[in-house]
């Protein structure tokens, strides 16, 4: 009789874990990235076909522990077939279109982020590799299963369709898209956050920092504490 | 007098963070000629910080790996929670991270410019709550040095009149910055919950002095700073001392051991030179060590002799005991009422603006809190520049996705609790008997285990985070854990010291007050190791005040021997 893994945590924390993949906290004042724990893959239950390929480990050169920080380059390989980059261009304009506040994802280059991310040397970035690859498996095995494709031929309908089974964090509790879901939560984790973080991504949010200010720091404006002033005086008894 | 190079001098500093950087200042100024020995590459804050780089432009966007642990455009050089070629080791069941930096100026590059002070019961725990030991000074002692250490470094804050929070002396601090939204919401609820929230003291300019500029409000301090803003030794005592001509500094020089004559007294050094893989000796009149209390526990231990088979200096077996770090433990929650709030920019001075300092002495004393010892509450939260982790707010996919990450940046608040925990005899290090490092140098071996006094200490904060994240409207978002699951491993604050403590008894102490080590009289030790307790303050501010103090009371001696 095989034992089966016990998680600590229950799965819907299991599904915030993984999808915030990094939570910031502040340690001594630096904002530091905090790794999540390992994420545990629960077993494959009956009626669910999740690939499970395993993969060679990605031994390419790092950046090591000084870097030039101003002209950061990456130094390992890209992996992704053109194939599996077109998969992602495409799931990265589904998660992340434009719209009135942006560009969407692809259209500032979230596929290579990807790809960069996938491709790289480090234990959390190999850990999401399995995953995500797996999961792009996953999408064309199901493509094909519901209607006799490939996953990037089939039409928008079609795709939406499986997306919608994958996308939401409740399906979690679906026997058959457990994995896909914990796939998709964390590509949407990648794709958001790189989007974010590009230069558009960041204008888009409104992130108004990274500019000098001489003198004294100005602190909120007007309407950020008319905003405030407007909580505090409704907080709760 | 001993020769280098061609550059003669009379004593020899091992190490150029804090302790090393401020002892070296002192000495030079009062025209002491000084050898210093660093295991790391020199490091220029000027030419190398990346300011005003942004996520986008760096791998994985920043995010932190294996090679740099807290983020790509962290300052630390060569270094991290591991140095590859250079391991320490963990006792079975010792969870113990090490942080190191092997550059110049050290930790101080990268670290948060917290500069808390101590107040006169930190400094006489023992006669308080019968626990760990008394500090062989008193705060009246060292008042004034905190006063003008303060002033040379340049600390932002104010004086708040808070008992756990002592006043700097007139004109000493500098203006502070003002709080920003999420902070000023924290205020709201402390005042609800009867708690205190004051403004952060940070060894961060908001003046310009001497050649550094103000702050600028802009790039993170983890960096490094290129203008001088936030303190390290890179941009401040280390250039002062070379002003003065009367120092050396040797970097990439990994000291091994140090030796005794057959008077008993140091006679100087051995390093590596990490370039050539040559050893080296270089002999001196003093030798200070400051290479932070783990490193200078590790080469007096690894210094062993007839008189000291058990390291040098270490009569009384205390080196490498006492070990403490902060208590560390963190809890966020997601507040809705701060869902899409008007935008502006909140970098500031980084780090925080206010913070809540320990407010409950009272029941210590009576006994209504189950726990000895105090803790602070730091602030996280704000516009911060976008990072990968925001995608993981949201839901689902397409618009309304990532209409959630728009809406929900800037609603999280978190706290994070740095407590004082209480001097144990399960948390040392020693020499681990069959470990050497690619220099052929015996590594450290961590033993830690938290007490009930810390465990209780985080149940407490961790409570009171929760409290106060309600009384903004908001709920937890961090996973249910006890406090057990919750508390950080030991090492992780980076607030490691207490491993060659100062006492007023050589048997249970292994330096004076003075930093002074009682078996070998030219011997100093002028980093956190000397600290006879770790309170909940972080601990810059007071190895430099200390290193300020013992280094200025040593200087007075070199020079009355001399004349």
């Amino acid at each position: 009789m095989s034992k089966k893994y016990t998680s600590r945590i229950n799965r819907r924390d299991s599904l915030k874990w993984l999808g915030s993949m990094t939570s910031v906290v502040v340690i001594g004042g630096v904002v530091v990235a905090c790794d999540a724990p390992d994420q545990p893959i629960p077993e494959i239950k009956e009626g669910s076909h999740w690939p499970d390929l395993t993969f060679d480990p990605i031994t390419g050169p790092k950046y090591g522990q000084d870097p030039d920080m101003l002209n950061p380059t990456t130094p390992w390989p890209r992996t992704l077939t053109n194939e599996q980059l077109d998969i992602v261009a495409r799931l990265c304009d589904i998660i992340c279109p434009e719209d009135e506040g942006g560009p969407s994802a692809t259209a500032v280059g979230v596929p290579e982020v990807i790809d960069e991310w996938v491709s790289a040397p480090y234990k959390d970035q190999q850990s999401d590799r399995v995953l995500i690859l797996n999961g792009l498996q996953w999408l064309d095995d199901e493509a094909s299963r519901r209607f006799g494709g490939l996953f990037i031929n089939l039409s928008e309908a079609e795709q939406l369709e499986i997306i919608d089974d994958i996308a939401y964090e409740k399906q979690l509790d679906v026997a058959e898209f457990e994995h896909a879901t914990m796939f998709f939560a964390k590509l949407r984790t990648l794709v958001l956050g790189g989007y974010f973080t590009s230069p558009e991504g960041m204008r888009d949010i409104g992130y108004m920092g990274n500019t000098p200010i001489m003198g004294d720091y100005p602190g909120p404006t007007a309407e950020a504490m008319a905003h405030l002033n407007d909580i505090i005086t409704n907080l709760p008894a | 007098m001993a020769t280098f190079d061609g550059f003669e001098y009379d004593v020899i500093i091992v190490g150029s963070g804090a302790g090393g950087g401020m002892s070296a200042h002192i000495l030079t100024e009062a025209g002491i000629k000084v050898l210093m020995l660093e295991a790391g590459r020199d490091y220029d804050p000027v030419e190398e910080t990346p300011m005003f780089n942004e996520n986008h432009e760096a791998p994985l966007r920043g995010e932190s790996t294996s090679d740099k642990d807290f983020g790509y455009y962290d300052g630390t050089v060569d270094g991290g929670w591991s140095v590859p070629g250079e391991p320490y080791t963990t006792a079975d069941g010792t969870e113990f991270l090490w942080w190191r930096a092997r550059m110049l100026g050290g930790r101080t590059n990268h670290f948060g410019r917290y500069v808390p002070r101590f107040n006169d019961r930190d400094f006489k725990p023992f006669s308080h709550d019968g626990l760990g030991v008394d500090w062989p000074i008193d705060y009246d002692e060292i008042q004034p040095w905190y006063d003008k250490c303060e002033k040379i470094v340049g600390v932002s804050g104010n004086n708040p009149g808070i008992y756990d929070v002592p006043d700097s002396g007139e004109g000493v601090l500098q203006p502070h910055a003002q709080p920003r939204v999420y902070e000023l919401l924290v205020e709201a609820a402390c005042e609800k919950l009867g708690l205190p929230i004051v403004p952060m003291r940070r060894a961060v300019l908001t003046r310009a002095i001497d050649e550094r500029e103000a702050c600028f409000n802009a790039t993170h301090c983890g960096r490094g700073c290129s203008i001088g803003a936030a303190f390290q030794t890179t941009t401040s005592v280390i250039p002062w001392a070379k002003n003065t001509g009367n120092i050396k500094v040797v970097t990439d020089a990994m000291v091994k051991e140090v030796h005794l004559n057959e008077d008993g007294k140091a006679s100087g050094v051995t390093f590596v030179d990490r370039k050539t893989k040559q050893d080296v000796r270089v002999d001196a009149d003093i030798v200070i060590l400051a290479a932070s209390a783990c490193e200078t526990a590790r080469l007096m231990l690894n210094s062993k002799s007839e008189r000291f088979p058990n390291g040098l200096a270490n009569s009384s077996g205390q080196v490498g005991r006492n070990l403490m770090d902060s208590t560390g433990a963190d809890i966020n929650g997601h507040i809705p009422a701060l869902k899409g709030r008007p935008r502006y920019n909140e970098d500031g001075l980084a780090g925080n603006h206010l913070y809540i300092p320990w407010w409950d002495y009272e029941g210590q004393d009576s006994g209504t809190v189950n726990f000895k010892r105090g803790y602070h509450l730091e602030i996280g939260g704000g516009f911060g520049a976008p990072d990968m982790g925001l995608g993981g707010s949201a839901d689902g996919y397409g618009k309304s996705a990532k209409q959630m990450v728009r809406d929900n940046y800037g609603s999280n608040i978190g706290f994070a609790l740095r407590g004082e925990m209480v001097v144990n005899d399960d948390c040392y290090c020693e020499i681990d008997p069959n470990v050497k490092d690619k220099w052929g140098i015996p590594v450290l071996r961590f033993h830690w285990k938290w007490s009930e006094e810390e465990i209780n200490q985080v149940a407490h904060g961790l409570e009171w985070g929760e409290k106060l994240i309600k009384a903004m409207g908001g709920y937890v978002t961090s996973p249910k854990r006890t406090p057990e699951e919750a508390i950080l491993a030991g090492g992780q604050i980076i607030h490691e010291v207490g491993t060659t403590r100062m006492g007023d008894d050589p048997k249970t102490s292994v330096t004076n007050k003075w930093g002074q080590t009682w078996d070998v009289d030219n011997l100093y030790i002028m980093d956190g190791g000397v600290f006879a307790s770790n309170p909940h303050k972080n601990c810059t501010i007071t190895i430099l005040t200390l290193a300020m103090r013992n280094a200025t009371r040593l200087a007075e001696q070199i020079k009355g021997a001399a004349s």
